[in-house]
């Protein structure tokens, strides 16, 4: 499903990810841990095109990164769900709306939104906080949004980068059983993380990456 | 379907930003007024001078000593030329009548000279579409071959001066809309600018989660239509305050604002020329969205 061959990156002086290879395999559910500045997000932002990579080949699926016309971009993008570090809530659109625009974006008529969006908002234990803007939730709730936004469109993958940075432990661990159960309807589901406890004992992959480079592979 | 929702964006960034807005619709509005009182200028000086041709008139000068014959010939001949709209014939006698009609209390001018020093002529209306310089030109050639004709008369300087003022008008005009035009453009396109600047953070996440261009565009299209709009509304009840109130009052006292003629499609076009030149400005404000 996704496949990094020779990657690097660099900015100016510093390489953020250096020869990078690896694969995930569809329906596969991996971890990329590592300190903070090790290349975790940047690695995410190459699949979701946020990034180039500066070498190396990249392939989501079907698609060839490099020889992705622009205008496709946006086709490429509605396959992938991703869980952002800084959330990207917009705050003057309440819960419902952030999570609806995911579907606006692919035209769906707006009784097909709402009929998803209730059900995702169902899924995230959210629907009585549609009417809500993201300032009036917590932390774990605005995260819970963001995964329901990320999962609305069904994305064949699902990334997430730092899903349970300032949640508690409790929190943390209703987060990756719902990633957990993503998962388990098929979708790829690929988590950068520095939180041990978020793979401890789930049997996933863990790649393990530090100063741009993939240093090991273990199972959680 | 997103076109709705686009509508629906647009309507409430328009509400949002209501003041901003407003400034960008007067500022609009403003330019489109005087737009529509340039092009009303043009087009009154342009009818004006389209009604001289009708009083323009060429003098055929004949030698003395034609035949009625011969007179008949050139008559027909110049009755047969397209650009020739009637002619008539001024015998020696008739002339001397019309100079006696015309200097009426001053005609002992005329006393002591024994024989009559006018000449027999032709005056030639022509059609309104052949009272131009170049027409009249080659008219007036073609005449002077004519056999019979000592010599032709029209006001040259006349009409290469009604011709300047008009191409001048024409010209300034044109100038005047094209600049005004610009500036209505470059209203749009700063107000949409700064829009876009504003919702940079939320374009941006319209972007990562798979936005084409069209449905990032078409809320900002549509929010510089919808100014363009507004502007070419508030410049259409300006004009029309400024044809009632002004000219038809005015009108009343001063008959000769009666000839003042304000086309009524102009009032239905300012709208649409609005709504074309905010979603000119907007779509140039936009440029060309990347993606990475």
């Amino acid at each position: 499903m996704i496949h990094f061959t020779n990657v690097s990156k660099i900015y100016e002086n510093h390489a953020a990810l250096r020869d990078i290879t690896f694969s995930i395999e569809k329906g596969e559910m991996a971890f990329i841990t590592g300190p903070s500045g090790a290349g975790k997000s940047t690695l995410l932002k190459i699949i979701y095109l946020s990034e180039k990579p500066d070498e190396g080949s990249v392939t989501i699926a079907e698609w060839e990164l490099s020889k992705l016309k622009e205008s496709s971009i946006p086709f490429l993008r509605r396959n992938i769900g991703v869980v952002f570090q800084d959330f990207r809530l917009l705050d003057n659109r309440n819960v419902f709306d952030n999570i609806a625009m995911a579907l606006r974006i692919r035209g769906m008529t707006e009784y097909e939104v709402k009929e998803r969006v209730m059900e995702v908002l169902k899924t995230v234990n959210l629907r009585h906080k549609a009417d809500s803007f993201p300032k009036t939730l917590s932390g774990g709730e605005q995260q819970r949004v963001v995964i329901a936004r990320a999962i609305v469109g069904e994305p064949t993958v699902l990334l997430a980068d730092e899903p349970t940075g300032n949640l508690d432990a409790d929190t943390a661990a209703g987060i990756t059983r719902m990633f957990k159960e993503i998962n388990a309807k098929g979708t790829t589901v690929l988590v950068a993380t520095h939180n041990k406890e978020l793979f401890r004992n789930t049997g996933r992959r863990v790649l393990k990456i530090d100063n741009g480079t993939i240093v090991g592979e273990e199972m959680g | 379907m997103y076109i709705l929702y686009s509508l629906r964006l647009a309507i409430q960034s328009v509400w949002h930003e209501k003041w901003i807005n407003l400034l960008s619709v007067l500022t609009i509005a403003a330019g489109l007024f005087m737009i529509t009182l340039t092009f009303f200028s043009v087009y009154n000086m342009d009818l004006a001078t389209k009604k001289l041709p009708e009083k323009f008139s060429m003098m055929l000068y004949l030698n003395n000593d034609l035949s009625e014959q011969e007179v008949g010939n050139i008559m027909s001949t110049l009755k047969k030329n397209i650009a020739v709209e009637r002619a008539r014939y001024i015998s020696k006698d008739k002339a001397l009548e019309e100079l006696k009609g015309v200097l009426k209390n001053a005609d002992y001018v005329l006393e002591g000279i024994n024989e009559n020093p006018l000449p027999a002529s032709i005056e030639v209306k022509l059609r309104q579409e052949s009272v131009s310089i170049s027409k009249v030109k080659k008219l007036a050639a073609d005449i002077r071959k004519i056999k019979g004709i000592e010599e032709v008369e029209y006001g040259e300087q006349f009409l290469n001066s009604i011709h300047s003022i008009k191409a001048g008008a024409q010209t300034l005009g044109l100038l005047m809309i094209s600049v005004m035009s610009t500036g209505v453009i470059f209203v749009c396109y700063s107000t949409v600018k700064i829009m876009f600047y504003r919702r940079k953070e939320e374009i941006e996440t319209f972007k990562l989660l798979g936005a084409t261009r069209g449905f990032i565009r078409a809320p900002f299209v549509i929010e510089g239509g919808i100014l363009g709009i507004g502007g070419g509304v508030v410049s259409l009840i300006g004009t029309m305050a400024l044809y009632y109130t002004l000219f038809y009052k005015l009108a009343l006292t001063m008959p000769i604002f009666k000839i003042i003629v304000f086309p009524s499609e102009v009032f239905i076009a300012l709208p649409f020329v609005g709504l074309a030149l905010g979603v000119s400005g907007a779509v140039i404000a936009l440029g060309r969205i990347r993606f990475s």
